[in-house]
């Protein structure tokens, strides 16, 4: 972190000492690149999300190198991993016919997960998916898939004409397709990506507001009071976060099952 | 692969129906949502355009409340009423199994 925050880390930033509250803010998402390659700085949350998928393509690998039919060590893990995601993201939503996503569900599940729990890692200690830039890639790829497959099965016209569903009156039509096309390219992708982006920026904030409140009001005073209030409720928004981050990457994930199974359908 | 053993038929086809419910209300709520959003800009951007054209700015909240209008309407008519004739359907697709 940078600025206020790391005087605070430093130094005997507390109450009553003179100092003021180092407000968090936008400045504790942005970093210092490690190096430069021409204009471009390489930072700590793209260190982090290739850290994240190394550990998905790691684990996978390690867990499925030499299968057995009665799965031993790390292959349990693996399996129960895998049969997580088809039994309650992936079958829900498109059937047996999307086992063949499963790999696409499964590497985009984790790798998600892995880039939020970062948070709640010591030292890591910073959700990728807090900055959006590592969200709308991820956005992108969904929504090409989406819209090939719909284009695929359906065809350009059929998929386009699709997006109203069947026995809207014809005149409804013509005041619909503003609605529909606006929704369709712009807002959905938009909640998409924004959802989780906001879950984890706003998660990461919390934590770091009531962690430096909680060394701010350390002191021998009265603040030592409310430094135990502030420690209380940066362990229950570590808690809290620990549900969080695996509830935005199954949301995710889950959305990107039902987007697939509608391009796959007639109707949607 | 299964390594929770096939467990009663029933308990499957309850969790399935559970898990099927889930993700098609997340899809839905989320739905619902892009729909609002989308109807007041739509509406919004035309009642703008329209109001820059005939000096009327008052056109763009007009056109943000007509669009909200409609969305609500589509909505109703999309998850209450086509939703309401289609539920037999879905119902039986809940009750199956397709392991």
């Amino acid at each position: 972190m940078t600025g206020d925050v790391s005087a605070l880390a430093s130094g005997g930033c507390h109450i009553f000492s003179g100092c003021g509250f180092p407000a968090p803010g936008l400045r504790d998402f942005e970093w210092k690149p490690f190096f430069t390659i021409g204009s471009v700085g390489f930072t700590k949350p793209m260190l982090l999300a290739i850290l994240a998928a190394l550990v998905v393509i790691v684990f996978f690998w390690v867990a499925f190198r030499s299968p057995k039919l009665v799965p031993r060590g790390i292959q349990n893990i693996g399996e129960v991993a895998i049969l997580g995601v088809r039994d309650q993201i992936l079958r829900p939503s498109l059937g047996r016919r999307g086992d063949s996503y499963l790999p696409f569900l499964v590497s985009l599940f984790f790798f998600i997960y892995i880039m939020n729990v970062m948070e709640l890692i010591p030292i890591l200690q910073f959700p990728v998916t807090s900055r959006i830039g590592f969200v709308w890639p991820m956005v992108f790829i969904v929504y090409f898939l989406y819209l090939y497959l719909g284009v695929k099965n359906q065809g350009a016209w059929g998929y386009l004409k699709n997006m109203i569903p069947p026995g809207v009156p014809a005149p409804i039509y013509v005041i619909l397709v503003p609605v529909e096309l606006l929704r369709f390219f712009v807002f959905q992708p938009f909640t998409l990506g924004v959802r989780l982006f906001g879950n984890m920026f706003a998660g990461h904030l919390l934590l770091t507001i009531f962690t430096i409140a909680t060394w701010y009001l350390l002191s021998l005073s009265v603040g030592l009071i409310y430094a135990a209030g502030s420690f209380a409720l940066a362990i229950f928004v570590f808690l809290l976060e620990t549900l969080v981050t695996l509830l935005q990457a199954f949301i995710f994930t889950t959305l990107t099952a039902t987007y697939i199974a509608s391009s796959l359908e007639a109707s949607h | 692969m299964n390594g929770r053993g096939d467990g009663a038929p029933a308990e499957i086809s309850r969790r399935t129906a559970a898990a099927q419910g889930r993700a098609e209300g997340l899809n839905v709520g989320w739905t619902v949502f892009s729909y609002l959003l989308a109807g007041m800009a739509a509406y919004g951007a035309i009642g703008w355009l329209i109001g820059r054209a005939v000096h009327v700015p008052v056109l763009l909240p007009v056109g943000m409340l007509v669009g909200l209008a409609i969305s609500i309407g589509f909505i109703i008519y999309r998850y209450g009423v086509q939703a309401a004739t289609t539920q037999p359907r879905t119902s039986a697709k809940a009750q199956g199994d397709d392991r």
